[in-house]
C-alpha cells in the first residue's frame, strides 16, 4: 500500500510570469526513480504544497510528449499561492499525484477539437494542445477559443501564436477590456461564435474557465450541434487530500478528485441541480 | 457455529492476560464519570476496575481508536520530510456495541475503495471487534430498522463477518459466538477462560435479544426512506426549518460513527513542523468555499440537505446500504434536537 499523503521534493527548474498574478513554474523530482514512474496525462492535477504553510490542488500544464519535467501554472489566489509566487528557480517544492481522471484526448481521434478557455482555464487545458499538436495528423481542424478579461491576463502569449501557424488550426482571442494596443475580439468568449465556423455535430469540446462562465459556453455548443457526451468540462471544488477521503470535493454522490476534474456534458446533467455545477 | 460462556469474574483476568499481549481497548470509566474506550496497558491495575462493559451509551463513538480526531500525517525538519505512519498492527476494540462495530466496518470500505488510506487501514484492518449486544437500547436507537442491532447475525461466513465474537449479557456470565476465523482463534489462545455453552444458556440467549428488540421504540421502514431520498422527493422546506434551528456546531458529526470527512493542514515552528488531519464536518460553510470565494454549498438550507443525503441516498449509490446506523447519536448530542430519525420521521410524513 502506497502511503498517497508524502509528498516529494522537486526542483523548480524555470518560472515564466504569465500574467500581472500568474506565473508558470517548470519542475523536475529529485528522486529519480519517482520521476520515471510519475506517468501522468493532461486534465490531471497534483497537490503542490511548501512545508509548514499547505498544499492546493493545480492542473498540470505540460504533456508528458514534452520531456521528464512538469509544468504548472499558479495564479496567486490566497496565502500558499502567494507564497509559491516568491519561490524562484532552485528552490524546492513538494509535489504528490498525479491524480484524477484526464481529457479522453484518446476518444478525439480523427475528430475536430475546440479548445474553450476563460482566464486560469487555458493551463488545465495546454497539456491537451501540446498532445494534440504533436500528433497534429490524428485530429480534424483545432479550435481554440481563449478569453480573459484584459490583454494582461491572457495566459501563454507566446505560445499562442505558434499554435495558431500549426495546420488547420485557429486560435481566437477575446477580452472583455481592451487596451490601447489590443487590435481582436472584445467581449466574453461566446462572442467568437461569430468569427469562426463553430458547427459540428461531431466535434468534441474541452472547456475550463470560471463557472459562471459553463453555461454560456455549454449552451452555445448545444446549440452548434455538439453532442452532450463530447463536451468535456473540468470542474473546479475546494480539495484537500486529491483521493476521495477527505470529502471536501464531493458533488451528489461523485468526488470530483478521484470521478473528476473532467467531466462529460452528460454526467454533469445528472447531477443534483442544487450543487451548483452550472449555473 | 459452537457458542461458548464466559463468567464475568473472569473479565479481569483476561483483560490482564489479553493486555499484555495486544493493543486492547476497553469502555472504561475516567474520573469524571465519563466512559470512553481507553487502551488498557499491561497489568494495569487501576484502569482495570474502570472497565464498564454494561454501559449504555458512549457519546464519542469507538471510531476515535481507528480515525483519531487529530493525526499527524508526517513530520518535516527544514526540507526533509520524516514519516510517521505506524505500520499495521494488531488492536482490539472489546465491548464495542453492534452499531459502532458496523460503524468501523462501513468506514473500512470507504477507507478502502480507490486510493487506499493507509494511515487509516493501518489502524483499523487488524482490528478485532469484540462486540457486546445491547440488552436494554435506548429510547434515541433506531438500530433495528437500519439491521445494526440491538445484537449482530452472524453472516455465515467467517473470512465476511460482522463481528469477531459477540457477547450477550446472561446476568452473571456471557454467552460468546464466533463471527470470524479470528474470533475463534482468539477463544482458543485463552480457552481457559471460556467454557462450553449449553443449549438453554443459548436459548437463553435467543430471548433475550428478541426482548431487546422487541423493546426499541422508534421503528422506520428504511428502505421506503432511501427510495424517497434517491428519487430526490425531498422538499427543500424541511431541510431549510432544519437550517433554521442548527446552529451549524457540527457536533452531529463529530460523534457520527460514519463520518469520515477530515481537514489538513501544517504547523511549523522554526524549522521544525508537522502536517496533520482532523476531522471536519460538511455542515460547516468554509467546507467547500473555495480560494475565489465561490462557495457552492453556502446557503444553510442545501447544507443540511447535504448532511442527511449523504448517509441515505450518496451512501446508498455508492456502498449499497444506509450510511446511518442507527445509533441515535446525532439526535442525543445536538443542542437543539434535531437528529437522524427525527429527521427521517419528518420526511416520511412530508
Ligand atoms: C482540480 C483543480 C485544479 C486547479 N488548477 C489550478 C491551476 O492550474 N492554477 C491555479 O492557479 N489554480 C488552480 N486551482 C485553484 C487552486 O487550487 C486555488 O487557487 C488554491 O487552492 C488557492 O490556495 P491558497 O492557499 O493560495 O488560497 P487560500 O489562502 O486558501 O484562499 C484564497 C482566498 O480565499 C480567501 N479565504 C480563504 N479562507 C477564507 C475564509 N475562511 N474566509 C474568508 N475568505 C477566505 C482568502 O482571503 C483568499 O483571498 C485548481 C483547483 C482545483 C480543484
Ligand atoms: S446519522 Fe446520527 S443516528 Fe445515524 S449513525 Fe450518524 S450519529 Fe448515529
Ligand atoms: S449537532 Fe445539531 S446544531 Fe450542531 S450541526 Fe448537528 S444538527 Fe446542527
Ligand atoms: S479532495 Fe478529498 S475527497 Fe476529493
Amino acid at each position: 500500500m502506497r502511503n498517497e499523503y508524502i509528498p516529494r521534493p522537486a526542483i523548480i527548474k524555470s518560472i515564466k510570469i504569465e500574467t500581472p498574478d500568474t506565473k508558470t513554474y517548470r519542475v523536475i523530482f529529485k528522486d529519480k526513480i519517482f520521476a520515471r514512474h510519475f506517468n501522468y496525462k493532461p486534465g490531471q492535477f497534483i497537490q503542490v504544497s511548501i512545508l509548514g504553510i499547505g498544499e492546493c490542488p493545480i492542473s498540470i500544464a505540460s504533456s508528458p510528449t514534452q520531456g521528464r519535467f512538469l509544468e504548472f501554472t499558479v495564479r496567486a489566489a490566497g496565502r500558499l499561492t502567494r507564497l509559491i509566487h516568491q519561490l524562484n528557480a532552485g528552490d524546492r517544492i513538494y509535489i504528490r499525484g498525479p491524480y484524477g481522471n484526464p481529457f479522453p484526448l484518446n476518444r478525439a481521434k480523427n475528430k475536430d477539437l475546440y479548445f474553450i478557455a476563460g482566464g486560469i482555464g487555458l493551463p488545465p487545458l495546454r497539456g491537451v494542445i501540446v498532445s494534440a499538436l504533436k500528433k497534429r495528423a490524428n485530429f480534424g481542424k483545432i479550435r481554440i477559443l481563449y478569453g480573459a478579461k484584459t490583454p494582461d491576463e491572457l495566459c501563454f502569449r507566446d505560445e499562442l501564436d505558434s499554435w495558431n501557424r500549426a495546420p488547420d488550426t485557429e486560435v481566437l482571442l477575446t477580452v472583455d477590456k481592451p487596451d490601447k494596443n489590443w487590435k481582436g475580439n472584445v467581449g466574453v468568449v461566446t462572442t467568437l461564435w461569430n468569427k469562426t465556423n463553430m458547427n459540428n455535430s461531431s466535434g468534441i469540446a474541452f472547456v475550463c474557465g470560471p463557472p459562471i462562465m459553463f453555461k454560456f459556453v455549454v449552451d452555445k455548443l448545444l446549440a452548434s450541434g455538439f453532442k452532450d457526451k463530447n463536451i468535456y468540462l473540468t470542474l473546479e471544488r475546494y480539495m484537500k487530500c486529491g483521493i476521495g477521503k477527505c470529502g471536501h470535493c464531493n458533488i451528489g454522490e461523485k468526488f470530483v478528485c478521484t470521478d473528476g476534474p473532467v467531466f462529460d456534458y452528460h454526467s454533469i446533467k445528472e447531477l443534483p441541480v442544487k450543487e451548483r455545477v452550472i449555473f | 457455529m459452537k457458542s461458548h460462556l464466559l463468567r464475568k469474574d473472569m473479565i479481569k483476568e483476561l483483560c490482564l492476560s489479553v493486555s499484555a499481549k495486544w493493543e486492547l481497548y476497553l469502555p472504561i470509566e475516567d474520573l469524571a464519570g465519563e466512559i470512553q474506550f481507553t487502551r488498557l496497558n499491561k497489568r494495569d491495575k487501576i484502569l482495570i476496575d474502570r472497565i464498564r462493559l454494561d454501559y449504555k451509551y458512549l457519546t464519542i463513538p469507538p471510531k476515535v481508536i481507528v480515525f483519531p480526531q487529530l493525526e499527524s500525517l508526517f513530520e518535516f525538519r527544514g526540507t526533509k520530510i520524516i514519516e510517521t505512519l505506524k505500520p499495521r498492527h494488531k488492536k482490539i476494540l472489546f465491548g464495542i456495541h453492534p452499531c459502532d462495530a458496523k460503524g468501523i466496518l462501513f468506514m473500512n470500505n470507504f477507507f478502502k475503495r480507490d486510493f487506499k488510506d493507509i494511515y487509516y487501514l493501518n489502524r483499523a484492518l487488524d482490528t478485532l471487534l469484540i462486540v457486546v449486544g445491547c440488552n436494554n437500547p435506548l429510547d434515541t436507537c433506531f438500530c433495528s430498522s437500519v439491521k445494526t442491532g440491538p445484537f449482530l447475525t452472524y453472516s455465515g461466513d467467517k473470512e465476511a463477518a460482522d463481528f469477531d465474537l459477540q457477547l450477550t449479557d446472561l446476568g452473571k456470565q456471557y454467552l460468546v459466538e464466533i463471527g470470524s476465523k479470528r474470533g475463534e482463534e482468539f477463544i482458543s489462545i485463552y480457552a481457559k477462560f471460556f467454557t462450553k455453552a449449553s443449549r438453554g444458556d443459548v436459548i437463553l440467549a435467543r430471548a433475550i435479544k428478541h426482548n431487546a428488540e422487541k423493546s426499541i421504540n422508534i421503528n422506520i421502514d428504511i428502505k421506503e426512506v432511501i427510495k424517497r431520498f434517491c428519487e430526490d422527493d425531498i422538499p427543500q422546506h424541511i431541510y431549510d426549518r432544519i437550517a433554521q434551528r442548527c446552529i451549524y456546531c457540527g457536533g452531529c458529526l463529530y460523534v457520527c460513527p460514519t463520518c469520515s470527512c477530515f481537514n489538513i493542514f501544517d504547523e511549523k515552528i522554526d524549522k521544525y513542523g508537522k502536517r496533520y488531519r482532523n476531522w471536519d464536518a460538511c455542515v460547516f460553510e468554509g467546507y467547500t468555499r473555495q480560494a475565489s470565494g465561490y462557495n457552492p454549498r453556502k446557503e444553510k438550507g442545501i447544507r443540511a440537505a447535504r448532511r442527511y443525503e449523504h448517509k441515505l441516498k450518496y451512501d446508498y449509490l455508492t456502498m449499497g446500504k444506509s450510511g446511518c446506523v442507527g445509533c441515535g447519536r446525532c439526535l442525543v448530542s445536538c443542542p437543539v434536537n434535531i437528529g437522524m430519525s427525527q429527521v427521517i420521521q419528518e420526511v416520511l410524513s412530508a
